[in-house]
């Protein structure tokens, strides 16, 4: 008795089906039931527990974009939180004379813009070189922001929106009324990433990261595949900005520096590269070694035996954080490369024959 | 006056390009053997100059002793990591490679949060005189010197070793050709563990001249890690004697930078100068653009 629901693998064998979005009915309806329980999730959440949700969301959807850059051009990106800032700084700017589903769109366009010209060295070297382009790009966007007096020199700049069609969005129905709108942005994103990689261009990206030689003889242009891949990275990262925005009110420079795109990069390693199921788990999962991090040196503040070993100068709470990443980050590299996708992928072919071993 | 301004600038700067240039030896060669693009190097600096710091001021040996244990010690730090981490992740994608010293930047930076090295400054015990030469208005600090002095012995050292000894040009062979080197018998493993522990040796030289010239601060030394990159793009990922160079240049760059663009900048409008830490990068990104093997790397016939 084989379990269909447990099924793991690609049950593909044409074409046709190759190029839909769900192999069988099981798959929808396991989507919709997923996408049914998160909506009706905060409804049992309390307020700062929604946050949480929300913020696991937005980088969902930062991470989706990093997957299409890192996870199917092979392109290392550690650019992506100031993708979001730009993202998120457009929004700034622009909120008080627009609404924010305008802002939010144009946010993810101007980011798609400036990840175009940071992604040109793409059309003459290969990817080693843009990891360091990247890495150019985060540092100045720091800088510019740090010394610009119309950005407040990444001190908060307020992004206030009271009211949504006549609904008002106060203190209390914050969190759960942005919840509802990055759900719904994440589910179009995960739409648009799935159609756009089940295409052409999405062929053309997992040739050009395999073996761009081949890609080239074969009529594609790798240069121009990885830029655009480069620009919807982007795209998705300015578009998380947009929404971390609303989210927190105000836009402040720190969440936006390589620390934040180490941890982006984190997320989708530890996901595992290029799956949907992973651009959710990651998140989720860094999310919370940072929440039980945050814990446990608020716990070690607290007690006195660990204070009174500890010798004078040393800050064990500001240590674990980048430890416990680096570690993840490494450890899933050399012992799990891909991901906690696949982690899923095991204990759903561990339940195809359950109760039985064969 | 101006030209002494002029000349000073270029003296402060050419000292500050040579502590990058002794960082973007090691990272060089780290590429040149096994293309892996090492983004911990920030983190082997600060690692080395703290390590020093405590030989010196803690365990009271004479600093120069101090410094050679703190180099030897990097470099064991560096061939243990080469050890235990890199190396298991050979055959792997290059980019799991890179995306390893991308997490292990974050643990060691973790682990010096665990040390007093985490937070604050610290200054070396002073060897050197006060003061410095003065040739004709121009007055060169004897730590300026110093920096210079020690870039040009470890240039020669490393020259040296790369031209006339055996482990130099089985290095230099593996940078080359790999499968080549291999069928000769060159030990490939060996060449790459040794590859990381003089990225080590060079990143703590680098670092411990930091720690002459200024304070140490963990912060500042990881910054100079990120500096290394511009210099490396600048020079050439796979040139040694480009990495030098763009060290320098990017060093005089920046000392020009905050002499003469902060001004005009903040005439623009940005306020805060420290337009050295940003024109490092903008020239990365510049020579990505129109001359992305750099002055003197490789230009690689396979194109995109």
């Amino acid at each position: 008795m084989r379990n269909p629901w447990a099924q793991t693998g690609n049950y593909r064998t044409s074409y046709v089906q190759d190029t839909t979005i769900f192999a069988n009915y099981r798959e929808i309806v396991s989507v919709v039931g997923l996408l049914v329980a998160l909506c009706i999730l905060p409804q049992f959440l309390e307020r700062s527990q929604v946050l949480v949700l929300n913020f696991i969301l937005i980088y969902a959807i930062a991470v989706l974009g990093l997957n299409i850059t890192t996870g199917y051009a092979g392109l290392i990106s550690v650019g992506q939180a100031a993708f979001m800032g730009v993202g998120a700084y457009t929004v700034a700017l622009s909120a008080p004379s627009l609404p924010f589903w305008l802002t939010i769109p144009l946010g993810g366009m101007v980011a798609a813009l400036i990840g175009f010209i940071v992604g040109i060295p793409s059309l003459r070297v290969k990817h080693l070189y843009l990891a360091l382009a990247t890495l150019a790009f985060q540092e100045i966007f720091v800088w510019v922001v740090g010394r610009s007096p119309a950005l407040a020199q990444g001190a908060a700049i307020p992004v206030e929106m009271r009211n949504f069609l006549g609904l008002e969005v106060g203190f209390r129905t914050h969190n759960y009324f942005w919840y509802y709108v990055i759900l719904f942005v994440l589910v179009l994103m995960v739409i648009a990433w799935r159609n756009l990689l089940r295409g052409k261009y999405g062929r053309a990206l997992i040739a050009v990261r395999d073996n761009d030689r081949a890609a080239d003889a074969m009529g594609m242009d790798p240069g121009r595949t990885k830029l655009m891949a480069f620009a919807l990275g982007a795209f998705y990262g300015g578009v998380a900005g947009g929404l971390l925005a609303y989210l927190q009110r105000a836009v402040v420079v720190e969440e936006f520096t390589l620390g934040r795109s180490v941890a982006l990069l984190a997320m989708a390693i530890v996901g595992g590269l290029g799956t949907v199921v992973g651009s959710l788990l990651g998140p989720a999962f860094i999310e919370f070694l940072r929440l039980s991090m945050e814990r446990l040196s608020e716990w070690m503040k607290a007690s006195t035996l660990i204070q009174s070993i500890t010798p004078a100068g040393v800050d064990v709470a500001s240590a674990l954080l980048p430890l416990s990443f680096g570690l993840v980050i490494v450890l899933f590299l050399i012992f799990e490369p891909r991901g906690l996708y696949n982690w899923w992928r095991l204990l759903r072919s561990y339940f195809r024959t359950w109760p039985f071993k064969y | 006056m101006h030209v002494i301004d002029f000349v000073q600038n270029l003296i402060s700067g050419i000292a500050v390009g040579c502590i990058y240039a002794l960082a973007a030896l090691g990272f060089v060669l780290v590429y040149k053997s096994s293309r892996v693009i090492n983004f911990s190097n920030g983190q082997l600096i600060a690692i080395g100059a703290f390590l020093a710091y405590a030989l010196a001021v803690w365990a009271r040996l004479p600093v120069l002793l101090a410094a050679l244990l703190a180099m030897l010690l990097t470099a064991g730090l560096g061939f243990l990591v080469e050890r235990v981490f890199l190396r298991r992740m050979v055959g792997q994608p290059i980019i799991s490679v890179i995306m390893v010293t991308i997490g292990l930047a974050s643990v060691l930076d973790g682990l010096m949060y665990l040390t007093p090295f985490g937070s604050g400054n610290f200054t070396f015990p002073q060897v050197l005189p006060q003061g410095g030469l003065n040739l004709g208005g121009i007055s060169i600090s004897y730590p300026q010197l110093l920096a210079i002095g020690f870039t040009a012995v470890f240039l020669l050292l490393f020259g040296w070793f790369f031209q006339r000894s055996v482990l130099g040009m089985a290095m230099r062979a593996v940078a080359d050709d790999q499968m080549a080197s291999m069928s000769l018998g060159v030990s490939v493993q060996r060449v790459f563990a040794l590859a990381w522990a003089v990225a080590g040796l060079t990143a703590a030289a680098a670092g411990i001249v930091v720690g002459m010239v200024s304070g140490l601060n963990q912060d500042g030394l990881i910054a100079i890690g990120l500096a290394v990159f511009p210099a490396v793009i600048l020079g050439g990922l796979d040139s040694v004697p480009g990495a030098v160079v763009g060290g320098i240049v990017i060093g005089i760059l920046q000392s020009f930078s905050t002499a003469y663009l902060d001004g005009v900048l903040s005439q623009v409008g940005l306020v805060g100068g420290g337009s050295q830490y940003a024109v490092p990068f903008l020239v990365l990104l510049i020579m990505l653009w129109f001359k992305p093997h750099g002055l003197f790397g490789t230009e690689e016939i396979e194109r995109v």
